[in-house]
């Protein structure tokens, strides 16, 4: 019986696939593929989500933990992906070569990698943790990795030239979540999440400018 | 002449002036003592006014009285007090007397003398105002001090200044009209607190004696108290927002100034450097704000936003703000709000709201995405309706109450952060109400068209009832469940009760399909289950009877037409019996009246009756009747009675041959000639074989039905076997199968192959009646019958328990069915 459920939900959901799919393959195509636009659509909801649940996740930890700390004064310039120059306001963000700015969410994403996998893990050492964050945590950490697929199938759709690869930042930042003084890990949190909130809300923003710009031609 | 006139006049007029300036030169006027005052009690002074002096120089000279003395004195000191007054110096002075003084004024024409006044030297004491009033300010602790010094007024007598007085002290801002008055005391100087800074005061004093009147009040004095020395307070900064994502605006609450000039700047840092920057514009956004335009305005870094506030005594700095505009957009509300009311194709109205993102926000560029929420409330409801409606800038809204006048109002918010937007201006669309009266209308007339056609169709059936039930309900065969006992469904045996419809067990095995099959066609026959229960009867003349008179049931229910012919047949078969037997005809009496009662119920109701209904019914009705239940209506049984009836005429024959099964042979065939007949007669049916194995049938299905009837189940046997063989073998066997007959027959109900292959038929041809081959007959048989001794206890019980009880015989005729499930599991 199980076994007959499975097959048949595999099959509607290759059924599905298939569905969904035929627009998006015009007869006789060889090279059946997402179009960019579809690529843009699922890659802005995705970073959509992120940040929805970055900002959550933040929100809750500053409402559980950072009261009254005034950690907000000492998180200032001290995100490790502050290296990387991004466009800090909309004129810049249209100035930038699309190409450039393509680069600099893939850099930012992957220089998230490491540290939410850190996150991830260490989060559940924080005492009293509840669920919703440690889940949150999970959560963007997968949906992140996805994200960086989905933008470097667009990066290799829309780049002309070669596909830089290097633009990342490391992240020495594990140490400090492992303090052994709960005011400094904490604020250690606080901080990453704090990070973590801007530039996954950096990221949907240039999304979403790319977006308009590339798919719409500005007229969104 | 004229000349002299004019000079008279002239004259005239000179002595008339003349004789004016002589009559103005007169007596003076009254003067009149205007006061007398004593500064110190020790001295005093009188004034006095001096009336109309007359045209004449005039002298004045005071005179005076002591109420002690008659003596009248003149004025000691014309000249300290000033002009027209009188000084009485200390020698001149008594308190305790009281003065009565005059003033008179002479002329050269004559004098006048004022009223007298009388003085009282202590009741009209009344110092100078004190003298030399000076003013100052001091602050010190945050607080304004004034310091007030004066002196005693001076007096005329140098030498007496030991005199002391009390003050008083009185203040008023400037402008104002109400003094305030303080009590000072023997000093000459005071301080006043609680000032208000920047302000400036009057100030005068006064002085008293200890008895007599206050003075004047001092000449005024008057200072201005310094404005507050203080640093301003911390200014709050209140708020940043950025309405388009773009550009962004501080507003902060001054701090207090106190009074001195106060100056705001506003410094920001931001994220990632170390400068310190002062606002870019203090004016765009109006008083106490900060505008930062696009160049200054950065995205994803925390702004630190501190307002200083200065002035000459020092300054103040406010909390520092951290601000990420990113956070702090909250647009303007959306604008160019439509409504418009639009007609579905069903006609109902709906309404479409379209509006624009403000004109600030640029959402196109995808920098700023903007999501909206409305809400909308009948005019007269409290309570607002809430929708979101994401990015669109559209949005229908269904179901809306007409009639009603509706407001909207939408507002706008960044996708992620931000605030809300105000409300956009309320909007009114007003819902109209003919839309749905004519839907109302539509729906009506659709309800009462549906109701008439269902009237109609109700009336039609009613009209035609009989007909629409027979053409919608066609005759179906009756519950064939009949076959199942109800007791047997009231002892819960589920085995039982399949094994009685055919199945005996599970899995169904070909066989019980087959049977099933069978059972279809057996069931067209109800009555005879009926008959069978009822029927265990105690001898098998009264089952004679009774088939006969089944017989004829049943063939009026399958052919009315033939129906008539065989009642005849049936009723001239009693008379045969009768004569054959007279037991037996005794006993059917009960078993004739009854008969003949259905014979004719069967001519004049089943007649008519074309569906096995009439003959179920039939049936129903004849239960009360032990004959009556009988009634057998398979044409089989009326076959067999044709049968009987040669039975009957070769009975010495077959009573004879009661023992040997071949002598049976004959009889069997022409028992079966008979039966062709028959068939022939109901069926008109040339094939022999199939007409008799219908027969059989039919009169297997009887038995099946009701196991009671052993007979017919054997006879069922016969059905699948070749005919004669059939006829021979259930009269053959009816001794051999014995205990078949009673558990047997059962078995063959459930498994009719198994009977087919041992081609055992069990037909007991009636000793006694000739006519049945009935089970229940042949059980008397066998009793009789030497070679079926060994079966007869087993029949005869079975014979014999029916006998004691129908109803008893009836369950033992279930037991079957449940005695033969074991063989076939």
């Amino acid at each position: 019986g199980l076994l007959l459920a499975a097959l048949l939900v595999s099959h509607m959901l290759l059924t599905k696939e298939g569905v969904t799919s035929l627009p998006i393959c015009p007869n006789g195509s060889v090279n059946c593929q997402l179009s960019l636009e579809e690529l843009f659509d699922r890659a802005v909801k995705l970073s959509h989500y992120i940040h929805f649940l970055s900002s959550e996740m933040f929100s809750e930890f500053d409402e559980r933990y950072a009261q009254g700390r005034g950690f907000i004064a000492k998180a200032v310039n001290s995100c490790h992906t502050a290296s990387l120059t991004t466009p800090e306001d909309k004129e810049q963000a249209q100035q930038i070569h699309h190409e450039d700015l393509l680069n600099l969410i893939l850099g930012v994403l992957r220089s998230w990698n490491d540290p939410l996998i850190h996150l991830a893990s260490e989060v559940q050492r924080i005492k009293e943790a509840p669920e919703t964050i440690l889940w949150k945590a999970v959560e963007i950490e997968e949906q992140n990795k996805r994200l960086l697929e989905g933008m470097e199938k667009i990066v290799g759709r829309v780049h002309s030239g070669e596909v830089e690869n290097d633009i990342y930042t490391p992240w020495d930042g594990l140490p400090s979540l492992q303090l052994a003084d709960e005011d400094s890990r904490l604020f250690a949190f606080y901080n990453l999440l704090h990070c973590l909130r801007r530039d996954s809300h950096k990221i949907d923003n240039y999304l979403k400018v790319l977006k308009c710009r590339l798919i719409h031609n500005n007229n969104c | 002449m004229k000349e002299r006139f004019i000079s008279s006049v002239q004259i005239m007029l000179q002595l008339a002036l003349t004789t004016v300036g002589l009559t103005g030169q007169s007596y003076p006027g009254k003067p009149q003592i205007v006061r007398c005052r004593s500064q110190e009690k020790e001295t005093f002074s009188c004034w006095w006014k001096p009336g109309s002096d007359g045209g004449l120089p005039n002298n004045y000279t005071l005179f005076y009285s002591k109420d002690s003395e008659e003596k009248i004195y003149e004025c000691p000191d014309y000249l300290t007090s000033g002009p027209n007054s009188c000084y009485f110096d200390k020698n001149h002075t008594n308190p305790w007397t009281t003065y009565i003084i005059t003033v008179t004024a002479t002329n050269e024409i004559g004098s006048n003398s004022s009223d007298p006044q009388h003085v009282d030297v202590t009741s009209i004491v009344q110092p100078d105002a004190p003298v030399n009033l000076s003013l100052e300010t001091n602050t010190s602790a945050n607080l304004s001090y004034l310091w007030a010094k004066w002196s005693p007024p001076s007096l005329a007598d140098a030498s007496s200044n030991s005199h002391l007085y009390r003050y008083e002290l009185r203040l008023k801002p400037e402008e104002k009209e109400e003094w305030e008055t303080v009590s000072v005391g023997m000093q000459t100087h005071y301080e006043v607190s609680s000032l208000k800074a920047g302000v400036k005061y009057v100030v005068q004093v006064r002085c008293m004696l200890d008895l007599g009147e206050w003075s004047e009040w001092s000449s005024e004095r008057s200072i201005q108290i310094s404005k507050e020395q203080l640093p301003p307070e911390k200014p709050v900064i209140i708020k940043c927002r950025s309405p388009e994502k773009e550009t962004f605006t501080c507003w902060w609450k001054p701090a207090s100034d106190g009074g001195l000039l106060t100056k705001h700047t506003l410094f920001y840092s931001k994220e990632g450097e170390e400068k310190v920057y002062e606002c870019p514009d203090y004016k765009t956004a109006g008083p106490n704000s900060c505008y930062f335009d696009k160049k200054h305005t950065s995205f994803w870094t925390i702004y630190n936003i501190t307002v200083r506030a200065t002035n000459e005594m020092g300054s103040n700095v406010s909390d520092p703000h951290y601000v990420d505009v990113t956070y702090i957009v909250q647009p303007d509300p959306p604008v160019n709000i439509t409504l418009e009311l639009k007609k579905s194709i069903k006609r109902k109205p709906y309404l479409v709201l379209t509006w624009s993102p403000p004109s600030l926000a640029d959402v196109r560029s995808g920098w700023l995405t903007l999501e909206y929420e409305l809400q909308l409330k009948p005019e007269e409801g409290e309570e607002w309706e809430t929708i979101f409606v994401g990015q669109q800038t559209h949005c229908k809204m269904f179901s809306l109450n007409p009639g009603k006048r509706y407001i909207v109002q939408i507002h706008c918010k960044p996708d992620h952060h931000g605030l809300w937007s105000e409300w956009s201006p309320e909007m009114y669309i007003e819902i109209p109400t003919d839309f749905t009266v004519k839907d109302m209308v539509v729906w009506i007339i659709v309800g009462v068209l549906s109701s008439l056609i269902c009237l109609i169709m109700s009336w039609i059936m009613i009209m035609k009832g009989y007909r629409m039930m027979a053409f919608i309900l066609p005759p179906v065969p009756g519950p064939k469940i009949k076959g199942i006992d109800t007791h047997l469904l009231e002892a819960g045996k589920s085995e039982e009760l399949l094994s009685a419809l055919g199945c005996h067990g599970f899995p169904p095995t070909s066989d019980c399909e087959e049977l099933l099959i069978e059972y279809l066609e057996v069931e067209d026959s109800e009555d005879q289950q009926l008959m069978p229960r009822h029927d265990t009867p105690s001898k098998n003349t009264k089952i004679m009877l009774k088939e006969t008179d089944s017989d004829s049931g049943r063939g009026s229910c399958d052919s009315p037409s033939f129906l008539p012919v065989k009642c005849r047949e049936s009723r001239s078969l009693p008379s045969v019996d009768g004569r054959a037997k007279d037991v037996r005809a005794k006993e059917k009496k009960g078993g004739k009246a009854s008969w003949d009662t259905r014979c004719t119920a069967s001519e004049q109701k089943t007649l008519p009756c074309e569906s096995i209904k009439t003959c179920t019914w039939l049936a129903a009705q004849l239960p009360s009747n032990q004959a009556a239940m009988f009634a057998y209506h398979s044409t089989v049984e009326a076959f067999k009675i044709t049968l009987n009836t040669t039975n009957v005429n070769n009975s010495p024959v077959l009573v004879g041959n009661e023992e040997n099964r071949q002598s049976l042979y004959p009889i069997a065939e022409t028992v079966y000639d008979v039966v062709e007949k028959v068939r022939e007669m109901e069926y008109a049916k040339t094939d022999q074989t199939t007409v008799q194995v219908r027969q059989n049938e039919h009169s297997n299905k009887s038995p099946f039905l009701n196991p009671k009837l052993m007979d017919y189940v054997e006879v069922h046997k016969v059905r699948q076997d070749e005919k004669p063989t059939l006829l021979l073998k259930h009269k053959e066997n009816s001794g051999k199968t014995k205990k078949c007959t009673v558990p047997g027959t059962s078995k063959e109900y459930t498994k009719v192959s198994t009977v087919v292959d041992h081609h055992i038929l069990v037909l007991l041809p009636d000793q006694r009646s000739q006519n049945t081959p009935e089970s229940q007959e042949p059980v008397a048989e066998t009793s009789r019958n030497p070679q079926q001794s060994q079966a007869e206890k087993n029949t005869s019980y079975s014979t014999t328990t029916p006998s004691d009880s129908r109803r008893d015989a009836s369950g033992s005729d279930y037991m079957d069915p449940s005695s033969f499930m074991p063989s076939f599991k």
